[in-house]
C-alpha cells in the first residue's frame, strides 16, 4: 500500500506509573518477548503498510533502543522505511507538546508525500487491525476520515475512561463519550484514525489559530460536537484491550495466558514482528515447574513459576516460588525466593530467601535495577 | 586482519547417516538446540571472528539451505564491505557438472575467490557445531609462517580411525596425515577446517583439477600433495566443544550436550554480542507452558505451547505438546505436535512432525528412534 503512511502516535501514551517513568508504553514490555509498538506496527506491516513514521513524545531513548535498525518490521527493507518524529520545541514547552505540534514541526511528512492517507494507530489500544478493508471502504465511500470501533458487552468492566462513539446509522460519529462503565454495551474507540492527508494538512494549518495545546484527537471531536466534518466510523471485529493502567497492564497481560484469549491476538497469518536478540531458548533446570505462563528465550529457570510472565534473560533460581508475577528482562532472582503478585522491572536482583507478597488488588512493582 | 581471510563453507552433503532427517533437507541445514540449524554455527563463527566475506558452497537439496542463508543478514554479513555468497553447481563455457569433490567445488568457485583476492582462505564444514572464533587459528597461521594450518581435536584413541590423523612434531609441524587409518598413530584428528595462503591454494587447486584419477577431495588430495611437497603444514589443536553430528544418535546426543554438558558445552548462553550463536527469528508467539504441564530439565524454544510433559528434552519453536502427552528424553524439531497421550521417548521427532493421538515413538536398548513425517504442517 504505497499511498498510506501509518503513524505510531505515542502522545496519548498512558501513565503505568513507574514502569513508564523511564519508558513510553510503546517501548514497555508485553508478554516477555514484546513491546506494544511491536503490535500496532506489525498490523501495518501485515496490511502493507511500508511507510511508517513514530511519532515520540518524550523517552526516545528507549524508543530508538528498541527499533534497532528499524528494519524489523519492513516488508522490503529499501521501498519501505520508518522514521521517527520528535517535537523539539516540546522539550522546551512541555504543555505544546502534542501530536499536532509534533506534525507540524516535521510537516516534510505531509507535504513532501504523495500518499492519499494518514493512519494513526495508538500503541496502548492492542488489536490486530488488517486496514486492508478499512482503507478499501475509506476511498470506496469517498470519506475524508474515518475512526475505528468496536462493539463491546463488557464495556461496565472493560475499557474504563476510554472514548466511545455513537454511531448514525448511515455509519458517521454522532457523539464521542467516554466510558464511565455504566452500561454493558458501548462502542468502544481503537484511537485508530484515517485521515486523508489533504484533509490532515488543512487541520495543522488550520489549528494555528487555536490554541497551541490541542491535539489531533481533540480536533476531531470537536469537529463531531460542532458538526463541521463527517467522520466515518469503521467497526472492527477481533482482539482489543486497552492497557491504559498498571491494573490493566497486569490484567490484560494474564488474561492472555488463557490459549483461548491468546489465540485470536495471535495468528499465524498475522504474525507480530519485533526486534530479534539471538537469544538461545529457555533452558529449565531439574528442579523447575511450570504452569500456565509465558517464559521468554534467554531464561534459566529452577524454580517454580505460575501464572506469570518472564521476560528474556531472566534467572530463577532453585527453590524460589513465583505466582502472578510480571518479570522484565535481566532480571536475577536467587534460591528460595517467594513472589507473588509483583512486577519486577528490568535488571533487578532478589538475592536469595526474600519473600514479597502483593495481592491482586495491589500488585507490588520493583522498580529498574533495584537490589534486594 | 580477519577481514583479509575469505571463509568458504562446504555445504553441500547429504548426511546419509541422518537418514529421513536429510532426505529432504542438506544436513547444514538440519536443526539443532531448538532454535538453529547447524550451519548457524560456523556462520556464526565467521560472524564473531570479523570475517566479512562468506562463501557457502551447497549441491545436495540446495533450495531450502539456500533460501536460508540468504544474503547473510541473519549473521550480520548483509553490512557494508560484507557479503555471504551462495556457490551452487553452474554451467560455463566448459559445460557444466556436479561438485566432484571438496576441492573441485571450490575450483569451481575460483572466480569468486578471484573477485575477493583474500590474503587467507578459511575452509570450513557446514555441519559440524563448536563456537569459537578463527583469530587465533589465523594468528598461529600468519606467525608461523604456514602455507596451510590444520585445525584438530584430540579424539578417543578407539575412533581415531574413523578420521582424518595428523601427526605434528616440533612447533606443531606436521609430519604425517593419514586419512581413515586402521592402524592410527596419532589421536590428533583433522577438523576440516583450513587456512590456506592464497596464492599457493590456487596453484594446488588448479593442479588437482587437472588430473582425472583424482578425487578432488582435501583430505585425500590436497593436503597429501601439499605434503608431498614439503609446504609448511602447522596443527591448531582447538580444545573446545566439537562435534560432527554425522548419525542420528550423534544428533541426539549432541542436543542432550546442551542439557548435561553445560560446563564443556557450546557456549550457547553468552548474551553478549561478538560470541552469540545468531540465527533465524521466525516471529512466533511468546513461548506458553500450560497450566497442567510438567518441565524438567529442559531446553524450550520460543513458539512453544507445552501442554503436557518435557523431561530432559529439546524442544523448538512451534511446537505443541498437547496434555497428557510425554516428551522424554527426545529432541522435538520445529512444527513438530504431539498429540493428546503420545508418548516419545529417547527420540528425534522431525520437523512439522505428527505425533498422532496415543502414539509411542521409543527408542530401545540404548537406539534414538526418529519419526518424520510432514503431517503436523496439513494440521
Amino acid at each position: 500500500m504505497k499511498d498510506v503512511i501509518g503513524l505510531i502516535n505515542c502522545f496519548q501514551d498512558p501513565d503505568l506509573g513507574g514502569l513508564t517513568s523511564h519508558r513510553t508504553l510503546a517501548s514497555t514490555s508485553f508478554l516477555g518477548r514484546y513491546a506494544f509498538m511491536d503490535v500496532a506496527m506489525s498490523n501495518f506491516s501485515n496490511s502493507g503498510i511500508d511507510n511508517v513514521a513514530v511519532m515520540v513524545r518524550n523517552h526516545q531513548r528507549s524508543i530508538l533502543k528498541h527499533m534497532g535498525n528499524m528494519s524489523s518490521w519492513v516488508n522490503n527493507t529499501k521501498t519501505g522505511k520508518v522514521t521517527i518524529l520528535t517535537n523539539e520545541n516540546g522539550v522546551l514547552y512541555p504543555a505544546y507538546n502534542t501530536d499536532l505540534n509534533a506534525l507540524k514541526e516535521n510537516d516534510y511528512i505531509l507535504y513532501n508525500s504523495q500518499a492519499s492517507a494518514l493512519v494513526f494507530a495508538a500503541p496502548h489500544i492492542v488489536a490486530t487491525v488488517d486496514y486492508g478493508p478499512v482503507l478499501d471502504e475509506h476511498w470506496a465511500r469517498d470519506e475524508s476520515v474515518t475512526v475505528l470501533y468496536k462493539k463491546v458487552n463488557d464495556a461496565d468492566t472493560n475499557f474504563l475512561g476510554g472514548y466511545c462513539f455513537e454511531v448514525s446509522p448511515d455509519g458517521y460519529v454522532e457523539k464521542v463519550t467516554i466510558n464511565k462503565g455504566k452500561s454493558k454495551t458501548a462502542n468502544v474507540s481503537l484511537e485508530t484514525w484515517i485521515l486523508n492527508r489533504v484533509i490532515l494538512a488543512k487541520i495543522v494549518e488550520e489549528s494555528k489559530k487555536y490554541d497551541m495545546s490541542m491535539t489531533i484527537g481533540d480536533y476531531l471531536r470537536y469537529a463531531v460536537k460542532n458538526k463541521t466534518m463527517k467522520i466515518h466510523a469503521y467497526e472492527y471485529h477481533g482482539y482489543l484491550r486497552n492497557f491504559n493502567s498498571f491494573k490493566n497492564y497486569i490484567r490484560y497481560s494474564f488474561e492472555l495466558l488463557q490459549p483461548e484469549v491468546a489465540s485470536t491476538l495471535f495468528r499465524p497469518e498475522w504474525p507480530i514482528f519485533t526486534l530479534t536478540h539471538n537469544t538461545p531458548p529457555a533452558l529449565y533446570g531439574p528442579h523447575a515447574s511450570i504452569a500456565n505462563a509465558f517464559v521468554s528465550n534467554g531464561c534459566h529457570i529452577d524454580g517454580a513459576v505460575s501464572n506469570s510472565v518472564i521476560c528474556r534473560n531472566v534467572v530463577v533460581g532453585e527453590g524460589s516460588k513465583l505466582n502472578r508475577c510480571i518479570v522484565l528482562s535481566g532480571v536475577r532472582i536467587g534460591e528460595h525466593v517467594t513472589l507473588s503478585d509483583v512486577v519486577i522491572d528490568k535488571y533487578a536482583i532478589i538475592t536469595p530467601r526474600h519473600t514479597i507478597e502483593g495481592d491482586e488488588e495491589n500488585p507490588i512493582y520493583l522498580k529498574q535495577g533495584v537490589i534486594l | 586482519m580477519a577481514n583479509k581471510m575469505v571463509a568458504m563453507i562446504l555445504a553441500g552433503g547429504k548426511g546419509t547417516r541422518l537418514k529421513a532427517l536429510t532426505a529432504k533437507a542438506a544436513k547444514p541445514a538440519v536443526f539443532y538446540g531448538g532454535k538453529y540449524r547447524i550451519i548457524d554455527f560456523p556462520l556464526s563463527n565467521c560472524a564473531n571472528s570479523g570475517i566479512r566475506n562468506v562463501g557457502v558452497l551447497t549441491q545436495y537439496e540446495s533450495s531450502e539451505l539456500n533460501q536460508y542463508v540468504g544474503n547473510g543478514e541473519k549473521w550480520g554479513l548483509n553490512g557494508v564491505r560484507s557479503s555471504a555468497t551462495v556457490l551452487s553447481p553452474k554451467q560455463t563455457e566448459e559445460g557444466s557438472s556436479w561438485y566432484r569433490g571438496t576441492a573441485d567445488a571450490i575450483y569451481e568457485n575460483l572466480d569468486w575467490l578471484e573477485r575477493m583476492n583474500p590474503d587467507y582462505v578459511l575452509i570450513l564444514s557446514g555441519d559440524h557445531i563448536y563456537s569459537c572464533t578463527y583469530n587465533e587459528m589465523l594468528e598461529k597461521h600468519v606467525k608461523s609462517k604456514a602455507d596451510c594450518t590444520i585445525s584438530v581435536y584430540p579424539v578417543a584413541w578407539e575412533e581415531a580411525s574413523r578420521f582424518g590423523i595428523l601427526v605434528a612434531g616440533k612447533d606443531d609441524q606436521i609430519i604425517n596425515f593419514q586419512e581413515k587409518p586402521k592402524k592410527p598413530v596419532s589421536n590428533l584428528a583433522s577438523m576440516g577446517i583450513y587456512i590456506f595462503n592464497y596464492k599457493i591454494f590456487v596453484d594446488y587447486l588448479k593442479a588437482d583439477a587437472k588430473k582425472e584419477d583424482s578425487d578432488h577431495d582435501f583430505g585425500k588430495n590436497i593436503i597429501p600433495n601439499m605434503m608431498a611437497d614439503h609446504r609448511k603444514m602447522v596443527a591448531y589443536t582447538y580444545h573446545g566443544y566439537w562435534r560432527d553430528v554425522g548419525t542420528v544418535a550423534s544428533l541426539h546426543a549432541a542436543n542432550m550436550d546442551l542439557l548435561d554438558n553445560r560446563e564443556k558445552g557450546t557456549n550457547l548462553y553468552s548474551m553478549f554480542a561478538g560470541n552469540q550463536i545468531l540465527s533465524e527469528d521466525p516471529h512466533s508467539a511468546p513461548q506458553y507452558i500450560g497450566p497442567k504441564a510438567t518441565i524438567e530439565d529442559s531446553l524450550i524454544n520460543q513458539g512453544a505451547q507445552v501442554y503436557g510433559a518435557a523431561i530432559h528434552s529439546v524442544i523448538s519453536g512451534d511446537t505443541r505438546i498437547e496434555e497428557g502427552a510425554r516428551c522424554v528424553n527426545t529432541v522435538v524439531m520445529p512444527g513438530a505436535v504431539l498429540q493428546k497421550g503420545a508418548v516419545v521417548q529417547n527420540a528425534i521427532i522431525g520437523p512439522n512432525t505428527l505425533v498422532a493421538e496415543n502414539q509411542i515413538v521409543n527408542g530401545e536398548n540404548g537406539d534414538i528412534a526418529l519419526l518424520v513425517n510432514q503431517k503436523a504442517a496439513r494440521l
